[in-house]
């Protein structure tokens, strides 16, 4: 039992850290649209190549289900995370939501989602600007 | 045969207590498998190295992985372990492994080999051409632990050929930190490791290397769900190897291996990973084989959190 202590501390001491870190981090729609500002000027003439494109447009569907609803919702109205229909998201440039999705917001709980293809990434961004604007859901408090 | 009777006796308990604790760990997963949705993970598929990518926030890992390995001079083994990674934030990710092995042949044949506690953190808040993550990991495992989940310092198979009755006893606490340099172009991933480890008890440091490069089959995603479309599958290879001590930083006098890799990355949140690994060198292994699964559910944290 001995050996299995100090895990068990750190383990202990992470979680609370962690419990702390979420509390310090509450989302909401204001942190996309900081995020969204600080994208550099030249993504805002960065095309998308699936735009219009029905095949690219389910495609993002499919991939939105798999990565986002989870915390955006299944309609992208917002969960634990911001709404995705705002005017302050849906007036962004493609090029400019493409490098959130690159980059994330990290301070946000925003992960970075670099690990997935550029294609695919552009594939959720047709999605999203195929959705319009719509009300928000509120955000989660546990969020 | 006299003289290993009270040895036996004193080991007979064991298998119970592991099946039990077995029992308790797939009981609880199970049932958090049946309270929480799954997710699509953008992780690489390497066993060894590691990219810039960490675990989403709040979502939890689950991951079985296995090693089998020839050995000259002993008994081939099997070394299965079990890995819970945590999204704490978007830039820390925690993880804890259990760590098991069975040899074929000897005494204490099947054993229980210790427990490692890690950490990742990415200090760059966005991406860049190289992402650097850091990493600490406590290590609290016995000379028996086989699942080679790196190599550093002179490390040679033949370190593994101690009966796991001797090297079970061998206790060691050890500090293993990575520099973790990653990159992502045109679908492709590339990972370099630098791996510095310190046994704490006054031995000196230990470095190590990993590289890791993969790439999906298919990069843009079809508009159907589908199990066996070539953008679920991923492609890689990995290399590694010891880089000596402090004293003797060296390439020589450790061992180095080669090991493609294939992932199948279900939708489901479920991945299937393979890899057969090659030593490069007489001192290492012929032959590794490492295979595993592991399960994505989304929000665990979150959930956990209103349980309370």
């Amino acid at each position: 039992m001995r050996s299995l202590l100090i895990p068990a501390l750190l383990t202990f001491a992470s979680l609370a850290a962690a419990a702390g870190a979420v509390h310090q981090h509450k989302s909401d729609d204001r942190g996309v649209w900081v995020e969204i500002a600080q994208a550099p000027a030249s993504t805002r003439s960065w095309k998308n190549p699936y735009e219009g494109r029905a095949d690219g447009i389910a495609a993002g569907r499919k991939l939105f289900l798999q990565h986002c609803a989870e915390c955006h919702g299944d309609e992208a109205t917002g969960k634990h995370a911001p709404n995705l229909r705002s005017p302050g998201v849906q007036n962004a440039t493609p090029g400019e939501l493409a490098w959130l999705l690159r980059n994330g917001n990290l301070t946000h709980r925003m992960p970075p989602w670099a690990g997935i293809p550029d294609q695919r990434r552009w594939q959720i961004v047709a999605y999203l600007k195929s959705l319009g604007a719509a009300e928000s859901k509120p955000v989660s408090e546990s969020e | 045969m006299s003289a290993h009777m009270p040895l036996a006796k004193s080991h007979q308990p064991r298998p119970p207590a592991l099946l039990r604790a077995a029992l308790l760990a797939l009981s609880c997963v199970s049932a958090l498998l049946a309270i929480c949705p799954n997710a699509a993970a953008q992780e690489t598929p390497y066993f060894v190295a590691y990219s810039h990518h960490l675990e989403e926030p709040d979502n939890l890992e689950v991951e079985a992985y296995s090693i089998y390995g020839t050995q000259k001079g002993g008994p081939d083994f099997i070394a299965p372990w079990i890995e819970f990674e945590y999204g704490v934030t978007a830039w820390w990710t925690t993880e804890v492994y259990i760590d098991t092995q069975h040899t074929f042949g000897g005494l204490d044949r099947t054993v229980f080999t210790g427990t490692r506690f890690e950490n990742r953190f990415r200090p760059l808040m966005h991406e860049h051409w190289i992402n650097p993550v850091l990493y600490v990991e406590f290590e609290n495992t016995t000379d028996a632990d086989k699942t080679l989940k790196e190599v550093v310092g002179l490390d040679t198979q033949f370190d593994a050929a101690e009966p796991n009755s001797e090297a079970n006893r061998h206790h060691t606490h050890e500090l293993e930190t990575k520099l973790i340099l990653s990159s992502d172009y045109k679908g492709w991933n590339f990972s370099e490791n630098f791996i510095g480890e310190k046994n704490l008890g006054h031995e000196a440091w230990e470095f190590g290397y990993a590289l890791g490069v993969s790439r999906p089959l298919r990069l843009e995603a079809t508009p159907q769900h589908c199990n066996f479309c070539r953008e679920n599958f991923v492609l890689g290879a990995e290399m590694y190897g010891g880089l000596g001590t402090a004293k003797a930083f060296s390439l020589s006098g450790t061992s180095h291996y080669v090991a493609p890799i294939a992932a199948w990355q279900l939708p489901s949140g479920v991945t299937f990973s393979i890899s057969p690994g090659f030593g490069l060198n007489d001192n290492s292994h012929r032959f590794l084989l490492r295979w595993g699964m592991s399960y994505e559910i989304s929000g665990f944290g979150r959930k956990l959190r209103s349980m309370f």
